[in-house]
């Protein structure tokens, strides 16, 4: 189980905004959506790449590997209430490998966040809720349309797993990409507000739309998605927030 | 920012009568030339003092300024001993256009010193094969692998008993001991009593200094500090001190007139006498905070630079709540003066008042750098293995300077050599040959063809074996020739076991007589060598005649370029690569160990190796060819056993996992920085706080933590190759500020760093 291979193209230890805690987040390769905002473009594809510049985008590691870097660091775990996050990429597109992964960490006892857009069947999401402490979900956008545009999938699936992981009582924490111009929109900060009244304990990151760069795009050699937005200047992401708090979703901050 | 180095000769050029003080202090040795150390010493301190000591300035809330004339006698702050700077003289003989006369006399003034000075008698003491092995003391500007210094550094004295006893008390004690002394011990003791005597007479100078200053002062406000500062300097003439004013003037003109620059554990010492006014309503908590920031004010006149060691919290503090109430003030004052001194520095321990901790991570936190944090759960047993004592004197370690462990009043070991470790590794490349000076610097150890790894590693610890066996007697010498010259009486008054045993502190007086070695480049040397294992003995992608000739070329060209890619991308340490970190654990054993072995050889109760922060790493990188772990030449090496810059890319985590693997039982002393973004102290307080107990709780010695900072960001621009580590918050993601484009980068640098 433990030697399932896995593409992996980040292991950042000692994150300290990936979940509650000192975290170790590792990072799988593919991805289903295309964001337009996408800010790690060479998580996209499943297989390792190789950029202009020679870097190489992507590793292929087993659970074990994996594991033997997350565990280095297991006092910081206990001393922080932190853990391991998996992210992406879309990391259940790596099911088989992202579960084990999950599995093994709490085998050793360790927390486990998975940062998740929750597009993936039901019943596969389902099953990892056993070994997943805390899903950090992205909510993209409310409108089918806009979904559609901005991410290239529907948004049923994802909308609709999060009512259920919520209704099932799992532990979320929604993160809230905010594009001016694209969807940060009143529907969509409605959608937003709804489900904080519905689920008061559930946590809310706003986190507004920042330039990145390109440069990773280039040096994939792809096209720079088209999205025509800009940095919201501060009294805008207020005004978000404010939006939020009077509409009853008073959990919501800046993440 | 001056040194007093630089203020010294400042106040030489400005002097009334230029070299009159360096006239005279010459003159009373020369009349003493042949009489006991301690009366030529006596001889030359009534001169000095107090003669030395600077006028009380506006705003002072103590008195007790000193500049050092350019021959002076005292510990380090003039130099060694009876020290005497030529250049400096000369200097001032142009530069206020001195007759023929003056200069003539000035000259004779030099080469009367040149045979004497004590530095000059050191390094005239020095057999053959050890002045060939030593041969340049010009350590900031010559290649080289290692260096003699000429100091007696980092005492630090039993000011608890110069408190309780006063000088009058100390006088006694004295006089008792001197009651069945022979000739030769009362000589020494007389001495000291007369020392003490000129402590009075110095503070009763500033009394009489500070009644007439403010006689001639209109401000009444200026007129009531003045005349408290006259009536504590003329109570401590007299007994012991009665209050917290008086016990901190006391022990300030104590210091200046020693020669002494860390203080120890003040808390313990000065704890029960401010908490006695407070209590007793004498004093409140605002009116000794501002008092201390006035002795910091002070303290940074004094010394602006390396030293100023003013200790608080941890085990073996004989009130640990009274002290701890000092402690907070003393924190507090930093905060409030934020000056780059004193070096505050905070021990702690498991079962230690938490409130401590918690404001020194406030104060970091703000930005001041201070606290510097010592654990004592690591060091204790650490210290008692590396100095071979008992753990209940262990618990009296105290770092000085940049960091140098010394057992309180209880040892010496003033750190008289350097050691370019990078610099052996060059020179074992190359059969001992200097590629940086062109000459033949060390050993013939081989012909450089080596066919194993193991046989380099042997080249290497041939260089260094040579090196660290001259330093060690050096030492010793350093010891032997400056305890002959002379007592230091100041010194030997407020030392263990200098009364009972009736000797001098440097000549057989003192309990423990260590001694440290400074040694640079240790991580960098690692990281090459661990780079060569791997590029040419393992993955043969090189040869090492190829290597070397890329080194010396600077990695010009693009094969040199080629070369140097694959050497960083090998791992580096700091990065929790097991493989990487055992090469830097086995360097740091090697020089420790050998440096240990050294102790009983000379004759010295212990020496050690020190893993310290200054600017040596800078100076000594000018010097040092481009080398095997990427380095180009010049750049410096990686500040003490902090992974060179930029290469630990692994994480926090990773990184302080790493540092844990040195072990810190073997040398005395070593320095970790780290930086941490200021939200760490704010709003992600409590992962700060995990970060640290997983480290302490690892291993973890010593931390200077500062705040990252607008400069930082501005560095990163300029040498991004060093600043891979650096991560920032942008749009909710935690990114490499070095991968941001340039617009971004700015946009970073443009808003304050609250994050
Ligand atoms: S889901 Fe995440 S990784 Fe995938 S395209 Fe969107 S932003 Fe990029």
């Amino acid at each position: 189980m433990n030697d399932i291979t896995g593409i992996v193209f980040d292991i950042q230890r000692g994150a300290l905004h990936d979940g509650p805690g000192v975290r170790t987040t590792v990072f799988l390769k593919g991805c289903p959506l295309r964001c337009a905002w996408c800010h790690n473009p060479e998580s996209q594809t499943f297989e390792p790449e190789t950029g202009r510049s020679g870097r190489i985008y992507g590793r292929a590691l087993t659970v074990t590997e994996v594991m033997a870097v997350v565990r280095r660091d297991a006092r910081f775990y206990a001393a922080s209430g932190g853990g391991l996050t998996i992210s992406g990429g879309e990391p259940t597109a790596q099911y088989d490998f992202c579960s084990a992964l999950l599995a093994a960490a709490h085998g050793e006892g360790i927390h486990t966040c998975l940062d998740t857009c929750g597009a993936l069947d039901w019943p596969r999401l389902d099953a990892l809720c056993a070994h997943v402490d805390v899903f950090l979900y992205d909510y993209k956008a409310t409108a089918a349309g806009t979904h559609r545009a901005l991410t290239g999938i529907e948004p049923g699936l994802p909308h609709a797993n999060l009512r259920r992981l919520l209704a099932a009582g799992a532990t979320v924490r929604l993160r809230c990409p905010l594009i001016p111009d694209a969807n940060a929109a009143p529907d969509h900060l409605d959608a937003i507000a709804a489900l904080g009244r519905d689920y008061p304990a559930m946590a809310i990151d706003l986190m507004p739309y920042h330039e990145i760069g390109a440069g990773k795009y280039d040096d994939l050699g792809r096209p720079r998605p088209a999205l025509e937005t800009r940095v919201p200047a501060a009294g805008e992401t207020a005004a978000w927030l404010d939006t939020l708090h009077s509409a009853g979703a008073a959990q919501a901050a800046l993440g | 920012m001056k040194t007093l180095t630089e203020l010294n000769l400042e106040a030489a050029l400005a002097a009334h009568d230029p070299l009159a003080r360096e006239r005279a202090i010459t003159t009373a040795y020369r009349a003493h030339e042949n009489a006991s150390p301690a009366v030529r010493e006596l001889a030359v301190l009534a001169v000095q003092f107090p003669a030395i000591l600077e006028p009380i300035e506006e705003g002072d809330l103590f008195a007790g300024r000193i500049r050092y004339p350019l021959v002076s006698f005292g510990p380090e702050p003039g130099g060694l001993g009876y020290a005497c700077r030529a250049e400096a003289i000369r200097y001032v003989v142009a530069g206020r256009g001195l007759d023929q006369e003056a200069c003539a006399e000035a000259e004779e003034m030099i080469a009367y010193w040149e045979t004497r000075a004590t530095a000059a008698r050191t390094r005239a003491a020095y057999p053959p094969a050890l002045a060939a092995a030593l041969p340049s003391d010009d350590w900031t500007r010559e290649s080289g692998a290692g260096f003699p210094l000429y100091r007696m550094a980092g005492t630090v004295l039993d000011y608890r008993k110069l408190l309780q006893l006063g000088l009058s008390g100390l006088d006694a004690e004295i006089a008792l001991r001197a009651a069945g002394a022979s000739s030769a011990q009362r000589d020494f003791l007389d001495g000291l009593r007369a020392a003490l005597g000129l402590a009075a007479a110095s503070l009763r100078h500033y009394a009489a200094q500070a009644r007439s200053l403010a006689a001639d002062c209109g401000d009444p406000s200026h007129v009531a500090g003045l005349s408290t500062i006259a009536a504590d300097c003329d109570a401590v003439s007299q007994r012991a001190p009665a209050t917290f004013r008086e016990a901190l003037q006391l022990a300030w003109i104590y210091a200046l007139l020693s020669g002494t620059w860390n203080y120890g554990r003040v808390d313990d010492w000065l704890g029960s006498f401010l908490v006695a006014d407070l209590d007793a309503g004498r004093l409140d908590e605002e009116q000794a905070t501002q008092l201390l920031c006035g002795w910091w004010r002070l303290m940074k006149a004094y010394d602006n630079q390396f030293n100023n060691r003013v200790f608080i919290g941890g085990r073996g503090r004989v009130n640990e709540a009274v002290a701890d109430r000092f402690a907070m003030l003393a924190m507090e004052a930093t905060r409030r003066t934020r000056l780059n001194q004193p070096q505050l520095s905070l021990r702690f321990h498991a079962d230690q008042n938490p409130a401590l901790m918690a404001r020194a991570l406030d104060v970091i936190g703000e930005g001041c750098t201070f606290p510097i944090l010592y654990n004592d759960d690591v060091n204790i047993p650490a210290v008692a293995r590396a100095f071979g004592v008992p753990e209940d004197e262990a618990v009296h370690y105290t770092p000085y300077g940049c960091g140098e462990y010394v057992l309180a009043n209880r040892s010496v070991g003033t750190p008289n050599g350097v050691v370019n470790l990078l610099k052996c590794l060059e020179l074992a490349l190359r059969d001992g040959h200097d590629p940086v000076a062109r000459r033949q610097a060390g050993p013939r150890t081989d012909d450089s063809s080596f066919a194993c790894f193991e046989e380099l590693w042997r080249a290497y610890a041939a260089q260094l074996e040579h090196l660290i066996a001259a330093l060690a007697r050096q030492e010793k010498i350093a010891y032997d020739v400056t305890g002959r010259e002379a007592p230091f009486l100041f010194l030997s008054v407020l030392y263990d076991d200098c009364i009972a045993r009736a000797k001098p502190l440097f000549a057989g007086g003192v309990r423990h007589l260590g001694g440290t070695l400074e040694t640079y480049g240790n991580i960098n040397t690692a990281d090459a060598l661990f780079a060569i294992e791997r590029i040419v003995f393992q993955e043969r992608a090189a040869t090492l005649s190829q290597l070397i000739a890329a080194l010396d070329g600077d990695f010009s060209g693009p094969d040199g370029e080629a070369l140097r890619q694959r050497l960083l991308a090998v791992p580096k340490y700091g990065n929790d690569d097991d493989a990487a970190d055992a090469m830097a654990r086995r360097v740091h054993d090697h020089v420790c160990i050998l440096t240990r072995e050294q102790a009983a050889r000379v004759g010295l109760d212990s020496y050690l190796v020190v893993v310290i922060n200054n600017s040596a790493n800078t100076l000594f990188g000018h010097t040092t060819a481009a080398s095997a772990d990427g380095r180009r030449h010049g750049q410096p090496l990686a500040n003490a056993n902090n992974p060179a810059p930029g290469a630990d890319r692994g994480g926090v985590t990773a990184f302080l996992n790493s540092l844990v693997k040195i072990d810190p039982g073997l040398h005395a002393g070593a320095v970790q920085n780290m930086k941490f973004s200021r939200a760490l102290f704010t709003r992600h307080r409590t992962k700060l706080e995990a970060l640290l107990a997983g480290y302490w709780a690892a291993g973890g010695a010593q931390a200077m933590i500062s705040v990252v900072s607008r400069d930082d960001l501005e560095s990163a621009l300029r040498e991004p190759e060093k600043w891979g580590h650096l991560l920032v918050r942008v749009g909710g993601f935690s990114v490499r500020f070095i991968d941001l484009p340039s617009d971004i980068q700015l946009e970073v640098l443009g808003r304050t760093l609250h994050e």
